[in-house]
């Protein structure tokens, strides 16, 4: 696997260890045990779970998958006073494209979701927002042209 | 058996049914959900198998089911709450991305999801447990980005449908590409899918880029 580093918030760190338990758990039951263990109360992950019963592979994958990212993560923290002018990591981003107000905010890879405003922090637009304050442009060119006026910085993060 | 037969069926309805984003632009004979789904897979597959660490028969699946909730759902767009009836005023909007607030991002999300899982679920109800639980778990995947195949199929999906956009510019230079080019600056971080991009970007707008 790849030596990168996830940017996390503390609530993603949160669920990715209560996975990563509830899936080692799940494994030895099943190797030793040789049955399922009634481990999570969710429909969505009891669906998986009776994927991960048929596909030994993929829940070891998934295993490795998640191991991976707990030995490589760092917290996303709420910058000192100072560095809170600028964009950076978790940071809430009110900006205006084509006269329409929107808001982003930046996260690391693992909880970007554009749908719901979450920007990974490698996207195009993210990069470029990065280090940037309040009144800026920043312009995206290639091949059409749009600018993101920045309106509003601020962390909710701890 | 019978209910595989129901089931095959149904999915064949997406060979008829169009993509609503090219229909609600008037786009004449515009492809269907299931060339969409077509190319898709192709494109997993093969970009795929270019990323370290991605599990391609996964990520084929993936492809293959992850519209099939739009038998039912239909085929939801963004814009389908704000759309305005004039002709003129819809043709505006249709030319920027559409921008809500956190909280309607939130409830537009949220409704998207429990309309397609619902469709979902009517399609694969009489199928046998095992195939259904797997079917419903690559889509929540797909929908979630939770693993790794999921976060890479979700990108290559938006990709398609960028290369597709492309595709019809080059025919009508009036479509304009401001939304899916916007879209894809704000949705995609995978290196190899934003390297890809470049090249399309290279190879159709060597001799004219859009303007809008």
């Amino acid at each position: 696997m790849d030596k990168v580093t996830f940017y996390l918030t503390k609530e993603k760190l949160g669920e990715l260890k209560k996975e990563y338990e509830a899936l080692v758990d799940f494994e030895h039951s099943k190797i030793v045990n040789q049955e399922a263990p009634k481990v999570l109360e969710s429909e969505d992950i009891n669906l998986e779970f009776v994927s991960f019963q048929e596909d030994i592979v993929f829940l070891r994958s998934r295993i490795n998958e998640l191991k991976n990212i707990l030995e490589h993560y760092e917290i996303i923290k709420k910058p000192s006073k100072e560095k809170q002018t600028f964009v950076g990591l978790g940071a809430k981003v009110k900006i205006e494209v084509a006269g329409k107000s929107d808001e982003f905010m930046i996260v690391g890879t693992l909880e970007a979701n554009p749908s719901l405003g979450k920007i990974s922090n490698e996207s195009p637009v993210g990069k470029a927002l990065l280090g940037r304050r309040v009144g800026d442009e920043v312009i995206i060119s290639s091949p059409i042209k749009t600018v993101y006026k920045i309106k509003g910085i601020k962390y909710e993060i701890s | 058996m019978k209910n595989l037969v129901k089931f095959f069926h149904q999915v064949g309805k997406l060979k008829e049914m169009k993509r609503t984003g090219w229909v609600i632009r008037g786009i004449k004979n515009s492809e269907s959900i299931a060339e969409h789904i077509f190319r898709t897979s192709l494109m997993a597959w093969i970009l795929g198998s270019e990323r370290k660490g991605i599990n391609i028969e996964r990520v084929l699946k993936m492809a293959l089911i992850h519209d099939l909730c739009e038998i039912y759902s239909g085929d939801i767009t963004p814009y389908d709450s704000i759309l305005p009836k004039s002709k003129k005023e819809r043709e505006k909007l249709l030319k920027t991305w559409p921008r809500f607030s956190s909280k309607e991002k939130k409830r537009l999300s949220e409704q998207k999801f429990k309309k397609e899982k619902k469709g979902l679920e009517k399609l694969i109800k009489d199928l046998p447990v095992k195939l259904k639980s797997e079917v419903m778990a690559l889509w929540m995947d797909y929908e979630n980005g939770k693993t790794v195949e999921g976060r890479f199929f979700k990108q290559a999906d938006r990709l398609e449908n960028l290369l597709q956009a492309t595709e019809y510019w080059k025919k009508d230079k009036s479509l304009s590409q401001t939304s899916w080019w916007d879209q894809a600056r704000e949705l995609f971080d995978d290196p190899f899918l934003l390297k890809f991009i470049e090249e399309m970007d290279e190879k159709f707008h060597k001799k004219s880029k859009p303007i809008i």
